[in-house]
């Protein structure tokens, strides 16, 4: 593998069953490369010595008087340079291409891991994890993994360096061989206290720059109230405290080079103390006395590759485990479509919390099984519809129906929603785009639960339906197996979570990006993903609604000014402006229609928003409703909105209070009739006993002369 | 030169994602020419100057006079360490000159004797030098750090309201990173390279003047190889590390991204994504990779040149009888030593290159006139008054175009209009952020500009969305709005607010760490907090920035009547997207296109019929 043929076209499956089997299984894969770098780096080494050899040739030359040797000693010094300078270059070569494809093979994993879990990252702890993986880890992992064939190399050369002075002089073999040992068993147990300390002093200084990053974040707030000494004095405390740390984790570094220096130093003076006796003896010359000083100071080269292995190993192994983790994170609904031979299986512990949405995935992959490619719809015979009671009717009829709360939007209509709750309301949206994640709270719980104990919290009826049917094809064994398996857990206890029904088809039982493709939930808290705005609206979409449209729609020819004066590249043209890491350089409102945009250039079957235009002053909202409504004309909308410049324009208002819907009908009727409607939606500090406003009031009024006006096109 | 290099590019921190087509590459030049796309050229604009030759200059020597002392002894710690080092070649180099003469009395018991003694002294001095170098790269990293944030915190507000906080948060993390590794690093260790070559170098002369001009048969090698290669190296290394950390800025983005990704079904494209920018961050490894590819070679040449040279010049010196077999024994051994000294500099030396950089975007801030206001200046009464006040932010493009409005004490005035009509710009001016192109804004007949901003504050403050939670506790962040305040003064302004309930149930009450990584607050908590230091500040006159347009409606509620109790008794401008806080309003100014069209009270305006009139019927329709 060359450094120009990356991206890998597949980086394969990785051995996820612990840290140290990953960084095998990395290793394994760049097998011709480690061979490779072994075999230069025995040139390598073995060049530098030759050196010594070289010198001493040449000092018994000058002792000796002779030229012609003197001469030989030159031409071997030539050849050394060359093979040194090829050994080292290609080493090195080899080496960073290794070290560069480990890296690259496991980012482009966790590329893939990333998009793969999508909504299940966000609020979980995983989310910093993958993100810790992809900073620091991946250097640490790609570091390791390369060291082991210089390493190798390394250790190659030194025993032959020492095999050589053992047979040559014994005593002075002996000495370096006790020596190196010594050097070892001094050094190693000072790494980990260096690299503990290390990482304290990282923390540390990670602690300093979020302090200093949030006290410029919040700068304005600082230069508009005051408080700057106070924020500086604290910064200077804990910037103070990381160059305390980062000098005790010198002083460990210093003691660690000192005892490099003692160990091979008393080696030369032992070897300059008996060398000399030798010599005097007449039993080596002076050329092989310098010789053996010259072997002894070479030998300090490999060493330091060994300190290097060492560190480089203590260094990655909790990065490989953490890298491990979380590349074994998984949706289930995954696992049962590739089968468990792709999968981690059970060993992956710790990461029950992506988990356990296990639950609603693991029936559509058993439906996708089932049904085989096109699981749209699925036999509709088979499924039925829970709650028959208040909301049987309406389920039957087309459009977006959720059994928990009773809400319906009938299909190509504009349906608002009036949700007393934000909380609910969010809760509300999600389930209405099916496989819903859990919420945070339960995070914690079941974190070690046996899977097979715990019952999903999805309803049953769904699920049973749909993996009765399995069953009936006597399948259900292998597909089952394989979704239990590596689901470690569930959450116990949250009972009522039931598919939301699409034209008569439970989401959840749809595999998941055919659920999205149907319904596109825009949640209160759109991401804009940075690149060029041309980047951000190329989503994928029915293609139906072009890209100015859809912008005209969304009232957004101010943050297109806005966006072509802050990107002087752009040349003026807006759609080649960028947009800075989520958006941060547009007010929340511009943010707010760029994002109602995107959506509407999908153009989905059923579109939900929560709450697309709450930071949008009025003038524009009551536009943008217009044009929302005209631009979704025939499609089934549902937006979540207390705006009453929204809620006019949608062809039924549908009241959600305390989780049920309790009033629908349009909001002109609503505000009359229902006094806990009013009081969510016109501000007033509490709903009032009686039912009709009163004349006097603003609200009141304006209501009854519009009403007047308007009522005949609404009805 | 060793795989070293390598692992410190590999330690080159994250850094945000930056991107921008480049012009095509120069000449073409053999080997692996620089890829067309350069991940580290800026992308966004750069609104804060980045600081010229001559004040980084002048900084860098600032920095160097402050930490005299501990440079001068590095230095001093260093000499010794490196002298004593030379003790084995040339105590070597006498045994040989004996051996070689054929003497039987060599004093070895001195020659070990003093060995070890060097070798005491060298272990020793070794280990200080490595403490004081990391002591002088920290201490100066820290101050660079602590110097950059104080001059931050010293920016005028206007700045700030036009910059944003990205370019300097950009400069806080990433440069001082960058930073770190140059400071930590570079700058002890090109001291120490520095000064040991010298000193080896003096140490070749003295032992052997001939062996010494071995040295110069290096240079024809070295010094053109450097130069091609530094010529390269600080914007391939510069554009290898925003590679690499675009990698990881995908990435994470991605994570952050999750659930509209999933929505939109974005998953594909954003592996797509992170493939392209690993193909990008390693074309530039592959040049930096080919660079090294040059390099390596010309320093191995010039280290085995040295010593080849030292070799067999000195041998045929010795044949020639010039110097004696000891004198080449310890040139031998010295030039050996010469290689890591040369390789340091050679490593540390473009990481400095790449660090001037991040420098002069740091010390860029100081470039910046900190807000001079005339203390002298003191408002003589509360009322606040624009009067025919011109602005824009570009030159030549009013936003604001002749808007006269007065704010009596004691009133309410709401700004409504559409979006992009100025009204968060008249905003602006009237709480003396800006200052106006033509026109006034007073505050009890004072100019606001001549005031500077720690006299403006006490009596004008701008709320806006931003509701800032800082890192830290809750009594810190009520504690900037009135340092001296003692805690009973924080709980009547957290109760005033109606924060009490919440932040009596912490664990630690005001203790209680808050913000990322402490107690998550809520939205509408976060906005309390904010309040709660407006109370506590107490100015007369408030500028209301749709403080609460983020919330979600029923906080928005709650809210509103813990505002109201901030609200009571002070003059308050309200820029209002939504129409009920509009309502309630003593005047009511509709702002469209830089120019008030209307004003008047509430009822005033819905029986005139305008524009105001006919959005509050749509609201209430």
């Amino acid at each position: 593998m060359q450094i120009r043929d990356l991206p890998y076209a597949d980086p394969g499956v990785p051995d996820v069953r612990s840290g140290f089997r990953l960084l095998v299984w990395l290793g394994r894969n760049q097998l011709g490369g480690q061979l490779k770098a072994l075999a230069w780096g025995v040139l390598h080494l073995a060049s530098i010595a030759l050196f010594p050899v070289v010198a001493g040739l040449a000092v018994e030359a000058a002792v000796d008087r002779s030229g012609e040797r003197l001469a030989v000693a030159g031409a071997v010094m030539t050849v050394v340079t060359l093979t040194v300078a090829l050994g080292d270059t290609m080493l090195h070569r080899v080496a960073v291409t290794n070290w560069i494809t480990a890296a690259a093979r496991v980012q482009q994993l966790l590329a893939r891991r990333a998009a793969a879990l999508g909504s299940t990252l966000t609020r979980r702890v995983a989310a910093g994890e993958v993100v810790a993986v992809s900073t620091g880890d991946i250097e640490r992992i790609g570091w390791c993994v390369e060291a082991v064939s210089r390493f190798s190399a390394a250790l190659l050369t030194t025993l032959a360096v020492c095999a050589a002075l053992v047979v040559y002089e014994p005593q002075i073999g002996l000495l370096a061989c006790a020596g190196m040992l010594a050097l070892a068993l001094t050094v190693l147990p000072l790494l980990p206290r260096a690299t503990r300390r290390a990482d304290f002093q990282r923390e540390r200084a990670g602690r300093a720059t979020e302090l200093a990053a949030d006290t410029v974040a919040g700068l304005r707030v600082l230069r508009g109230i005051g408080g700057e000494e106070l924020f500086l004095s604290r910064y200077r405390r804990v910037s103070q405290e990381v160059r305390r740390a980062a000098v005790r984790t010198a002083r460990m570094w210093a003691l660690i080079e000192a005892v490099q220096v003692a160990i091979p130093g008393l080696l030369l003076v032992g070897v300059v103390w008996y060398g000399t006796g030798l010599a005097l003896d007449g039993r080596i010359t002076a050329g092989e006395l310098v010789m053996a000083y010259g072997a002894m100071t070479f030998l300090l080269f490999p060493l330091r590759l060994f300190g290097e292995f060492a560190m480089s190993y203590s260094f990655s192994r909790p990065s490989a485990a953490r890298a491990a983790r979380v590349l074994s994170l998984h949706r289930s609904s995954e696992s049962a479509e590739a089968g468990a031979g792709a999968s981690p299986g059970p060993g992956a512990t710790g990461v029950a919390g992506v988990d356990r949405v296990a639950g609603v995935d693991r029936v559509a992959g058993v439906d996708r099984v089932a049904g085989g490619a096109s699981p749209v719809p699925p036999p509709s015979g088979s499924v039925c519809v829970p709650d028959a009671g208040d909301a049987g009717d309406a389920a039957d009829t087309a459009g977006l129906y959720d059994p928990v709360s009773g809400l319906h939007a009938a299909a190509g209509q504009l349906t608002a929603v009036v949700c007393g709750d934000p909380d609910e309301a969010g809760r509300l949206a999600e389930r209405l785009g099916g496989h819903p994640v859990d919420e945070p709270g339960e995070d914690e719980a079941g974190q070690d639960e046996p899977v097979e104990g715990g019952t999903r919290r999805q309803d049953t009826v769904v699920g049973e339906t749909v993996v009765g049917e399995v069953e009936a094809q006597g399948e259900a064994g292998p597909p089952r197996e394989a979704g239990i398996g590596t689901g470690t857990g569930s959450a116990p206890g949250h009972a009522g979570h039931r598919s939301a029904v699409l034209d008569g088809v439970p989401l959840d039982a749809m595999p998941l990006e055919a659920a999205r493709t149907a319904v596109l939930v825009q949640d209160k808290d759109p991401m804009l993903l940075s690149g060029t705005l041309a980047e951000l609206l190329d989503v994928p979409s029915s293609g139906a609604v072009g890209v100015h449209q859809a912008l005209e729609a969304a009232h957004c020819s101010d943050v297109l000014t806005a966006l072509v004066q802050g990107s002087p590249d752009a040349e003026g043209d807006p759609m080649r402006a960028r947009l800075t890491e989520r958006g941060r350089s547009l007010s929340g409102g511009q943010r707010q229609r760029l994002a109602l945009a995107r959506s509407l250039i999908t153009d989905p079957d059923v579109l939900v928003l929560d709450e697309p235009t709450s930071a949008v002053d009025s003038h524009t909202e009551a536009r943008i409703a217009r044009s929302l409504r005209q631009l979704r004309q025939g499609r089934t909308t549902v937006v979540f909105s207390s705006s009453p410049l929204l809620l006019d324009r949608a062809d039924r208002v549908v009241f959600v209070h305390d989780g049920t819907a309790s009033a629908e009908g349009t909001h002109r009727e609503l505000v009359r009739t229902d006094a806990a409607y009013r009081a969510v939606v016109t501000r007033e500090p509490e709903p009032e006993p009686e039912p009709e406003p009163e004349p006097a009031g603003p609200p009141g009024g304006a209501l009854t002369r519009t009403a007047k006006t308007e009522g005949a096109k609404s009805a | 030169m060793t795989l070293d290099t390598a692992e410190s590019i590999r330690e080159e921190s994250v850094e945000t994602a930056r991107e921008r087509p480049r012009k095509a590459p120069r000449a073409k030049e053999f080997g692996v020419p620089p890829p067309a796309y350069d991940p580290s050229a800026p992308e966004d604009v750069t609104i804060l100057p980045v600081g010229s030759p001559t004040t980084v200059r002048s900084y860098v020597r600032e920095l160097l006079r402050r930490h005299r002392r501990t440079f001068i002894l590095l230095i001093a710690v260093n000499t010794v360490a490196v002298v004593a080092s030379m003790a084995g070649p040339q105590l070597l180099g006498g045994v040989v000159d004996g051996l070689a003469d054929g003497e039987r009395d060599l004093h070895l018991g001195r020659v070990v004797a003093l060995f070890t003694a060097a070798l005491v002294i060298q272990t020793v001095f070794t280990q200080q030098v490595r403490l004081r170098g990391s002591v002088l790269g920290e201490e100066m990293l820290a101050d660079l750090r602590e110097d950059f944030l104080v001059r931050s915190v010293q920016l005028p507000p206007g700045v700030l309201e036009r910059a944003g906080t990205g370019d300097l948060l950009s400069r806080i993390t990433t440069d001082i990173d960058r930073l770190g590794d140059a400071m930590r690093r570079a700058v002890p260790q090109l001291a120490i390279a520095v000064v040991w070559m010298v000193l080896l170098l003096a140490a070749l002369g003295f032992t052997a003047p001939p062996l010494a001009l071995a040295v110069l048969l290096t240079l024809p090698v070295l010094v053109p190889g450097c130069r091609w290669y530094f010529r390269r190296a600080p914007r391939s290394y510069r554009a290898e590390a925003a590679g690499y950390a675009a990698v990881a800025a995908a990435l994470a983005e991605t994570v952050d991204s999750g659930r509209t990704v999933e929505a939109h079904r974005l998953g594909a494209r954003r592996i797509a994504l992170s493939e392209r920018r690993i193909a990008e961050w390693t074309a530039w490894e592959r040049r930096t990779l080919w660079l090294r590819t040059v390099l390596f070679p010309v320093i191995n040449l010039s280290n085995m040149l040295v010593l080849g040279g030292v070799l067999i010049l000195g041998g045929i010196f010795v044949l020639q009888g010039w110097i004696s077999v000891g004198q080449l024994t310890t040139g031998a051994l010295l030039a050996q030593m010469l290689i890591e000294p040369v390789e340091l500099i050679l490593r540390w030396y473009d990481e400095l290159q790449v660090a001037q950089v991040s420098l002069a975007r740091l010390v860029g801030v100081r470039e910046i006139e900190p807000d001079n206001g005339d203390s002298a200046v003191t408002p003589d009464g509360q009322e606040v008054r624009a009067t025919d006040v011109r602005f824009g932010y570009h030159d030549g493009v009013d936003v604001l175009h002749g808007v006269t409005l007065e704010v009596p004490p004691g009133t309410r005035v709401a700004l409504v209009g559409p979006s992009g009509a100025g009204k968060s710009t008249l905003g602006r001016l009237l709480a003396g952020v800006y200052g106006p192109r033509r026109g006034e804004v007073t505050l009890g007949g004072a100019e606001l500009t001549d005031m500077p901003a720690e006299e403006v504050r006490r009596h004008v403050a701008l709320v806006n969305q931003e509701h800032h939670v800082f890192v830290g506790s809750l009594r810190d962040n009520l504690l900037l709005a009135r340092p001296e305040a003692a805690d009973a003064e924080l709980w009547a302004a957290l109760g005033a607010v109606d924060a009490d309930g919440w932040a009596t149930a912490l664990d630690d009450g005001l203790d209680c760490e808050v913000g990322s990584g402490g107690v998550t607050v809520t939205p509408a908590q976060a906005q309390q907090i904010a309040l709660a230091r407006l109370v506590l500040a107490d100015p007369h006159t408030l500028v209301l920035d749709e403080a609460t347009s983020l919330l979600d409606p029923r906080a928005a509620r709650h809210l509103e009547r813990s505002l109201a109790h901030v609200l009571d008794g002070r003059t308050v401008v309200a820029i209002a997207h939504r129409l009920h806080t509009a309502h309630d309003a003593d005047v009511i100014a509709v702002v469209e296109d830089g120019r008030i069209s209307e004003l008047g009270s509430h009822d005033a305006l819905v029986s005139a019929g305008g524009p105001y009139a006919a959005l509050w019927r749509s609201w209430h329709g």
